[in-house]
C-alpha cells in the first residue's frame, strides 16, 4: 500500500534522516518527499509518500516516530495518481485551446499538466500531445467522456494510448 | 492415402501462389500427412477448367494469357464459361478453396460460393474476409448443418497464426481482449512516416508504386480492412456475434508527421490498432509505447491476447503476401487430421 503522511520535524540538521530511517528499516520504499520550509518557525512540516507491504510494518514505523518525538499531523492511504497521455489532431488553437484545457480541468480530479503542440502551417491542422493527471483510476471514464465531447464539438481527432 | 479433391475458386495472386506451393509440396504432404491433394477445378472471372489439371500448365496459362480458360486444349481437361458458383454446384469435390476478392459491402461473390459449397457438403477453406465480416454466424451455422468444416485462418493476419492459435493452442484459457495490427499497408505507411518524417499522402503514393497499397487505398487507411478482421476474431475467438456494422472505426487519414514526432519525443509510436473485448470493437490510431510488443514495424502484423491463465501472449507475422498460403495449407491439413 501507498501511505501519505504529514509530519513535523524540528528545524535542526539530521532530522529528516531520522524520519526516513524507520521507513527504510522496515523495507518501505520512499516515493516522494516534500519539504515545506517556512521562515521563522522552529518546526518544519514535511509531506512523505512511501510504499510499505503491511499494516504491521506501518504500525512499527509509527511507534518508532513516537519514540523519536516526531509528530504525525495527518496520515492516510495515498491515491495512486495516474498520468494519461493523449494525442490530438485538428484546429486545436483556432477552436480555443484555453477553453479546451479549462473544460478538461473542470472534471474533478483531472488536470492538464503538460501540452506539446506543433503546427506545420498556420492554415493546416495542428498536432498535440496532452498529459493529464488524474487523481485516481475512477476519474478516467469521466475524463474521456469530457474529452470526446469536446472533440466532437471542435472536430478534433483523439489518439488514445494503448492502455486507455 | 487420403485423396482430397480441391476446387480453386478465384485464381489471382493467392490462388496462383497456392498452386505454386502445391506443385512443390505434393510429395511432402503425401509422405507426412498421408494426403494426396488434387486440384480438380480452377475458376476465375473468365470461366472454369476441370478434369485432370496440370498446375504448372495452369500457372503458365495465367502468366502468358491471364485467363484460366486459355489453358491448352487437351482431352483430359474440360472448359466451361460457368463461374465459381456453377463449378461448386456441378463438379464433384471434397473441398472448396474460396479465394475471390474480399467484398465488404455484400460479401459477394464469396458468400454465395461458400453457401453453395456447404449445401453440396464440401468443406471450405478461405482467405476471403468479406463474407465473414458480414455473415459469420450464418456461414458457421450452414457449415455445421451440413456437417462440413469451415476454415479461414488466412483471412486474418495472412501467415500469422491467430484463429487456430487462439482456439487450439490457447484452448481452455479465457481470452479477455485482443489488440493488434491487422493491416500491413497502414503499418508500412505509419512506420515510414515515423522514420522519415513525411506526410501520409507522399508515403501512400510510394506504397502504391511498390504494390504494397491498392489503387483505392480506402479499405486500408480508413480502417475497414482492420475492422473486418476484428469482426472475424470477435466471432471466431471470443464468441461475440458481431458484424462490421458493430465496429467503431477511425482510420489514419488525419495522422500528421507532427503528431508522430511529438509522440516519438514522448516515447510512443502511432499505430492503427484493432481492439476487441466483450463490449467493444474498435479500430483507431493509438499511441503505443516504443517498448510495447505491439510496436512492430514495416508490413508486419501482430496480435496481443490478454488472457486469464496465460497472461499476455503475442504473435507476430506476415499479414499478407504469398506467405498467406501457409495458412491455407495448414487449414486443409487440419481438416483431414481429425477425420
Ligand atoms: N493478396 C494477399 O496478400 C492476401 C492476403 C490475405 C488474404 N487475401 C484475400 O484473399 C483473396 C484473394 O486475394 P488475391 O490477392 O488473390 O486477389 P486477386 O489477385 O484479385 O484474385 C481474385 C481472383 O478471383 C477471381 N474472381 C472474381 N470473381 C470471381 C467469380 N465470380 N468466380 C470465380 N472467380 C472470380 C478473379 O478473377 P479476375 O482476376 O479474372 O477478375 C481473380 O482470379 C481476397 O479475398 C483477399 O482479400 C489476400
Amino acid at each position: 500500500m501507498r501511505i501519505s503522511i504529514d509530519i513535523e520535524l524540528k528545524d535542526v540538521p539530521g532530522e529528516l534522516l531520522r524520519a526516513l530511517e524507520p521507513i527504510a528499516s522496515y523495507g518501505g520504499n520512499i516515493v516522494s518527499i516534500v519539504h515545506l520550509r517556512e521562515e521563522k518557525k522552529d518546526k518544519v512540516p514535511v509531506h512523505l509518500i512511501f510504499e510499505i507491504d503491511s499494516q504491521e510494518k506501518l504500525k512499527k514505523i509509527l511507534e518508532e516516530y513516537e519514540k523519536r518525538d516526531i509528530s504525525v499531523l495527518k496520515i492516510g492511504e495515498a491515491k495512486r495518481r495516474i498520468v494519461v497521455t493523449v494525442g490530438v489532431v485538428g484546429h486545436i488553437i483556432d477552436t480555443d485551446l484555453m477553453d479546451t484545457i479549462d473544460r478538461i480541468n473542470e472534471v474533478e480530479g483531472a488536470l492538464v499538466e503538460d501540452l506539446s503542440l506543433r503546427m506545420s502551417d498556420p492554415e493546416k491542422e495542428s498536432s498535440a500531445i496532452f498529459k493529464v493527471v488524474l487523481s485516481d483510476e475512477e476519474i478516467k471514464e469521466k475524463f474521456f467522456e469530457r474529452l470526446y465531447e469536446i472533440a466532437r464539438e471542435k472536430d478534433l481527432l483523439i489518439i488514445k494510448s494503448i492502455s486507455d | 492415402m487420403k485423396e482430397v479433391k480441391v476446387q480453386i475458386i478465384g485464381f489471382g495472386f493467392i490462388g496462383q501462389s497456392f498452386a505454386e506451393v502445391l506443385t512443390k509440396r505434393r510429395e511432402y504432404l503425401k509422405r507426412n500427412y498421408n494426403l494426396d491433394i488434387k486440384v480438380v477445378s480452377i475458376s476465375d472471372i473468365s470461366g472454369t477448367i476441370y478434369g485432370d489439371i496440370d498446375l504448372i500448365k495452369a500457372l503458365r496459362t495465367m502468366k502468358e494469357k491471364g485467363r484460366i480458360v486459355d489453358y491448352p486444349n487437351e482431352a483430359k481437361v474440360k472448359k466451361s464459361s460457368g463461374l465459381g458458383i456453377e463449378a461448386i454446384e456441378n463438379i464433384e469435390a471434397d473441398l472448396v478453396l474460396e479465394l475471390t476478392p474480399s467484398n465488404i459491402r455484400d460479401g459477394e461473390p464469396g458468400l454465395s460460393h461458400m453457401l453453395a459449397a456447404f449445401r453440396n457438403s464440401k468443406h471450405v477453406v478461405t482467405s476471403n474476409k468479406g463474407p465473414l465480416a458480414i455473415a459469420f454466424k450464418k456461414l458457421k451455422e450452414e457449415a455445421e448443418k451440413n456437417g462440413v468444416e469451415f476454415k479461414f485462418e488466412a483471412s486474418v493476419g495472412g501467415a500469422m497464426p491467430i484463429i487456430n492459435f487462439a482456439k487450439e493452442t490457447l484452448a481452455g484459457t479465457k481470452i479477455i481482449s485482443v489488440q493488434g495490427i491487422f493491416n500491413g499497408t497502414t503499418n508500412y505507411i505509419l512506420t515510414k512516416m515515423t522514420r522519415d518524417n513525411v506526410p501520409l499522402d507522399i508515403v501512400l503514393k510510394e506504397a502504391q508504386e511498390m504494390g504494397i497499397a491498392e489503387r483505392d487505398p480506402s479499405y486500408d487507411i480508413d480502417g475497414i480492412d482492420t475492422a473486418s478482421k476484428l469482426v472475424i476474431i470477435a466471432n471466431a475467438v471470443m464468441d461475440i456475434d458481431a458484424t462490421i456494422k458493430d465496429v467503431k472505426i477511425e482510420g489514419i487519414r488525419k495522422i500528421t508527421p507532427e503528431l508522430i514526432t511529438l509522440a516519438k519525443e514522448d516515447g510512443y509510436v502511432v499505430k492503427l490498432i484493432g481492439e476487441v473485448c466483450k463490449n467493444k470493437l474498435e479500430v483507431s490510431p493509438r499511441l503505443v509505447p516504443i517498448s510495447h510488443p505491439l510496436n512492430v514495424g514495416g508490413t508486419l502484423n501482430v496480435a496481443v491476447f490478454y488472457t486469464d491463465i496465460a497472461g499476455e501472449v503475442t504473435v507476430i507475422g506476415k499479414g499478407a503476401g504469398k506467405e498467406t498460403v501457409s495458412a491455407l495449407l495448414s487449414d486443409i491439413i487440419s481438416i483431414y487430421r481429425c477425420r
